[in-house]
């Protein structure tokens, strides 16, 4: 009733309801950038042209905003109509895109610090993750809370950024052990949930060997087929993390790539990368879809490069194995494959008391850094991590604990590569060594002018030839970047921005200089 | 009978933490040094390195399950439970294990907190005559610029680090695997590079900053030096401008002498301390 009142001026007026001009993620106009990979199909990949790489060499900071009170920001900005909103757990700060002039900021008591990811954009609403188990919907136009839920089963969510499709929130976070939920993005209802931890009626319960399935944390966000109307989601490694003698079997659904309904949450399919991991080898690499003719079939494809150094193809249809290229130079957690794909672990490679060496190393031949797709060149660009650790327990007895330490041999220390695989054979086209970067900071964000942009950990901002991985241009931020860049327009004019600890820098071509 | 309980769980909690009466006892530590030594090392390694058996006392990155005096104490004297750790009831008197333990605390932190024994001044003058230290490295404003200055060494290293950087060729210091320096500071290192300019001159010395574009130097000329990557060629040397045959070049007294000074060097770190305001307003 209520809501027929408030459209009537509208309708008189002649004017299709507010709702209708909001910016849309499922029609991706790349003046926006609406979820944090960009689109559903997490290319992270913008269409925008005027930056290209005949003229990324004039690049220039337009602006600088400073996040006050903050450092190490995670956050990939989201921009909608010209305006940039950047979140961190209880706070958004909404920016001017074209000057970054401040608009208006949320923060909710206490400020907190924290590996936050993002915020996601849906019907002028933004979302935002408190660090009091609350999960709270802002109206993107002037900040003003719209609805405050406290999070279903009382449970933290972790800091990736919500994905958010047809009309449903989708959350995620890691205790008391993995799990997704959906919210109604309207009005805050709970939905449902899924958990990688099998159910009482469900045979992968025998996965684990009688011990109880725990651990499978889920703290980076997903990718969404409109079409199949199917979300795509990993889930982290099994619990204890180093011990595996008790849990014996593949212990699903750990270190896997999920497919869910999103209306309902329901399982429809599952591909598990590592089985029985005792490296910490997450599968929380983000899923690319690509639809394009593979081996001379057209096919609904899923990409992965995943952090046990192995680059998958799958159907995301059904979640058939398809192909998986080792993508680093040593490889050794496992013996080899079965025919379906299924991988069978070394039990020699298990961490142990004097410690172990694994390549790749548990921190992992990639990670969480956000990977992305030029669809034209049919490229895949992720950064890689070259080494190989040592995996180490503190007793021989079930549920030990400890961790990791990087490679003993100096000559072989960890070695961060910006990588571009070509997307269906998996083959290495070029590579760019990060110089000095040995630990996971930023992701990638490709343009359709043919630039890669390639964030280091200490502080470059980097521009990179699509195609060859020549560098085109470089700018130091003066501090560690962790985030990943995004690509947007206002007023016709293309914008590139990372955040790098706390500023949040935008670039673009000199005024009357776009060719 | 209620306040007799509570006596008497109060006397139980007592029991359960007591204190080490040989904390910075530098003459314990010392008798603790050598009871590890003859009944620990078959297993856990001498200083603090790795053993056959067991995990080593005092490695960089390594976490503790006991963190305390009186559980480290306990753990030497009733043995961890199904581990090979035995007991060394009966074997060890309680002040020997006390000992013990404060040596171990010792390895935990730097040098300083456990310093080997020898004569302090004969190893000052090893440092700045036959070992030939001061021609890299500077003590409390004395030496010279190209490697690290030495004046908190004992505070920032362990002993076994110490030793490795005098003998071992690949004596890198590791920090806990995964985390990320979330700082922008000089390199903790000092890597050995030649690098060779446009016009054919070649500069020796150490890495102290390099990115994908840059490079910045500290000649052996004890000049710094500031390069673009493209326009020069660097050569990344395998081994350390540090030698590391002193166990070698010099004889045993004076190694332990030189690892007595070094060990001493520095002040115990104290946490750091809350900002300061300075009196005064604004300049403005």
């Amino acid at each position: 009733m209520r809501l027929s009142i408030a459209l009537v001026p509208s309708l008189l007026l002649g004017l299709s309801p507010a709702w209708a001009q909001v910016p849309d993620p499922l029609k991706g106009d790349p003046k926006d950038w609406l979820t944090y990979s960009g689109q559903y199909n997490s290319h992270r990949h913008s269409d925008l042209k005027q930056i290209t790489a005949a003229n990324v060499s004039r690049l220039q900071a337009k602006w600088v905003y400073h996040m006050t009170g903050q450092k190490d920001l995670e956050a990939t900005p989201i921009v909608a109509g010209g305006v940039m909103y950047v979140s961190q757990y209880n706070r958004i700060d909404a920016l001017d895109a074209r000057t970054g002039n401040i608009i208006w900021q949320y923060q909710r008591q206490p400020i907190a610090s924290g590996a936050q990811r993002g915020t996601g954009f849906w019907n002028n609403k933004l979302y935002v993750t408190t660090s009091d188990k609350h999960l709270l919907a802002l109206d993107a136009r002037n900040g003003s809370v719209l609805w405050d839920v406290a999070v279903h089963d009382g449970v933290q969510l972790a800091g990736q950024a919500p994905l958010i499709v047809r009309g449903k929130l989708i959350v995620s976070g890691n205790r008391p052990h993995g799990f997704i939920q959906a919210y109604d993005a309207d009005t805050g209802k709970y939905l449902w949930s899924w958990s990688p931890i099998p159910a009482a009626d469900d045979a992968r319960l025998a996965s684990w060997g009688g011990q109880k399935p725990d651990g499978m944390p889920i703290w980076v966000s997903g990718s969404y087929d409109p079409e199949l109307n199917l979300i795509y989601y990993g889930t982290g490694q099994p619990e204890p993390q180093w011990a595996g003698e008790g849990r014996k079997g593949d212990n699903l659904y750990s270190d896997s790539i999920v497919a869910l309904n999103p209306d309902t949450g329901q399982l429809k399919w599952w591909y598990q990368n590592t089985p029985h991991d005792t490296h910490d080898y997450d599968s929380l690499e983000m899923p690319v879809l690509v639809d394009a003719m593979w081996q001379g079939k057209p096919r609904k494809l899923l990409l992965q490069a995943n952090r046990n150094g192995f680059y998958y193809i799958l159907d995301r249809t059904d979640g058939e194995f398809l192909q998986a290229t080792q993508f680093v130079k040593k490889v050794d957690w496992l013996k080899g494959w079965d025919a379906k794909g299924h991988a069978i672990p070394d039990p020699a490679h298990d961490p142990s008391v004097k410690g172990t060496t694994t390549c790749p190393s548990t921190a992992g031949a990639t990670n969480w850094p956000s990977p992305t797709y030029d669809p034209k060149l049919h490229l895949f660009y992720f950064v890689a991590q070259e080494g190989c650790g040592i995996n180490v327990r503190d007793t021989a007895r079930n549920y030990a604990g400890t961790g990791y330490l990087e490679s003993p041999d100096e000559g072989k220390s960890w070695q961060l590569f910006t990588r571009a695989l070509d997307a269906f054979t998996g083959k290495k086209v070029w590579d760019y060594e990060q110089v000095t970067s040995h630990h996971y900071g930023p992701g990638l964000m490709s343009v359709a002018g043919g630039v890669v942009f390639s964030p280091e950990e200490f502080g470059q901002f980097t521009a990179l030839d699509s195609k060859t991985g020549k560098v085109l241009w470089h700018f130091n931020t003066g501090d560690v970047i962790t985030a990943s860049p995004i690509s947007y327009s206002v007023d016709g004019k293309q914008y590139v921005t990372i955040i790098s600890s706390s500023n949040v820098f935008s670039f673009g071509l000199p005024d009357g200089g776009a060719k | 009978m209620k306040r007799y309980l509570l006596i008497a769980l109060f006397a139980a909690s007592a029991a359960q933490a007591q204190t080490n009466p040989y904390t910075d006892n530098a003459t314990a530590i010392d008798q603790g040094r050598g009871l590890f030594n003859s009944t620990c090392t078959s297993c856990h390694g001498p200083n603090g390195t790795a053993g056959e058996f067991g995990p080593g006392l005092a490695i960089p990155g390594r976490t503790y399950a006991r963190r305390t005096d009186t559980q480290i104490f306990d753990a030497i004297k009733h043995g961890i439970p199904g581990t090979p750790m035995p007991a060394h009831q009966g074997k060890l008197t309680d002040d020997q294990i006390w000992k013990i333990t404060a040596y171990v605390h010792g390895l935990r932190g730097t040098a300083i907190d456990a310093p080997s024994p020898g004569d302090l001044a004969a190893g000052e003058a090893v440092f700045w005559g036959k070992g030939s230290c001061g021609s890299c490295h500077m003590v409390n404003g004395r030496g010279s610029i190209v490697g690290p200055d030495l004046s908190q060494l004992a505070s920032l290293r362990k002993t076994n680090s110490i030793i490795d950087a005098l003998t071992q060729t690949q004596h890198r210091v590791y920090g806990p695997g995964g985390a990320q320096p979330h700082l922008l500071t000089p390199l903790p290192v000092w890597p050995a590079v030649r690098v060779t300019t446009a016009d054919g001159k070649t500069i020796r010395g150490v890495l102290r900053n390099e990115d994908s574009f840059s490079l910045q130097i500290m000649g052996l000329d004890q000049q710094l030096h500031l390069y673009d990557r493209s326009k020069v060629k660097i050569v990344y040397e395998p081994e350390s401008l540090m030698p590391t045959d002193y166990d070698k070049r010099l004889s045993k007294q004076e190694f332990d002498n030189l690892l007595a000074y070094l060990t001493r060097l520095g002040t115990p770190l104290t946490p750091p301390s809350p900002s300061v305001k300075m009196p005064g307003g604004r300049d403005d």
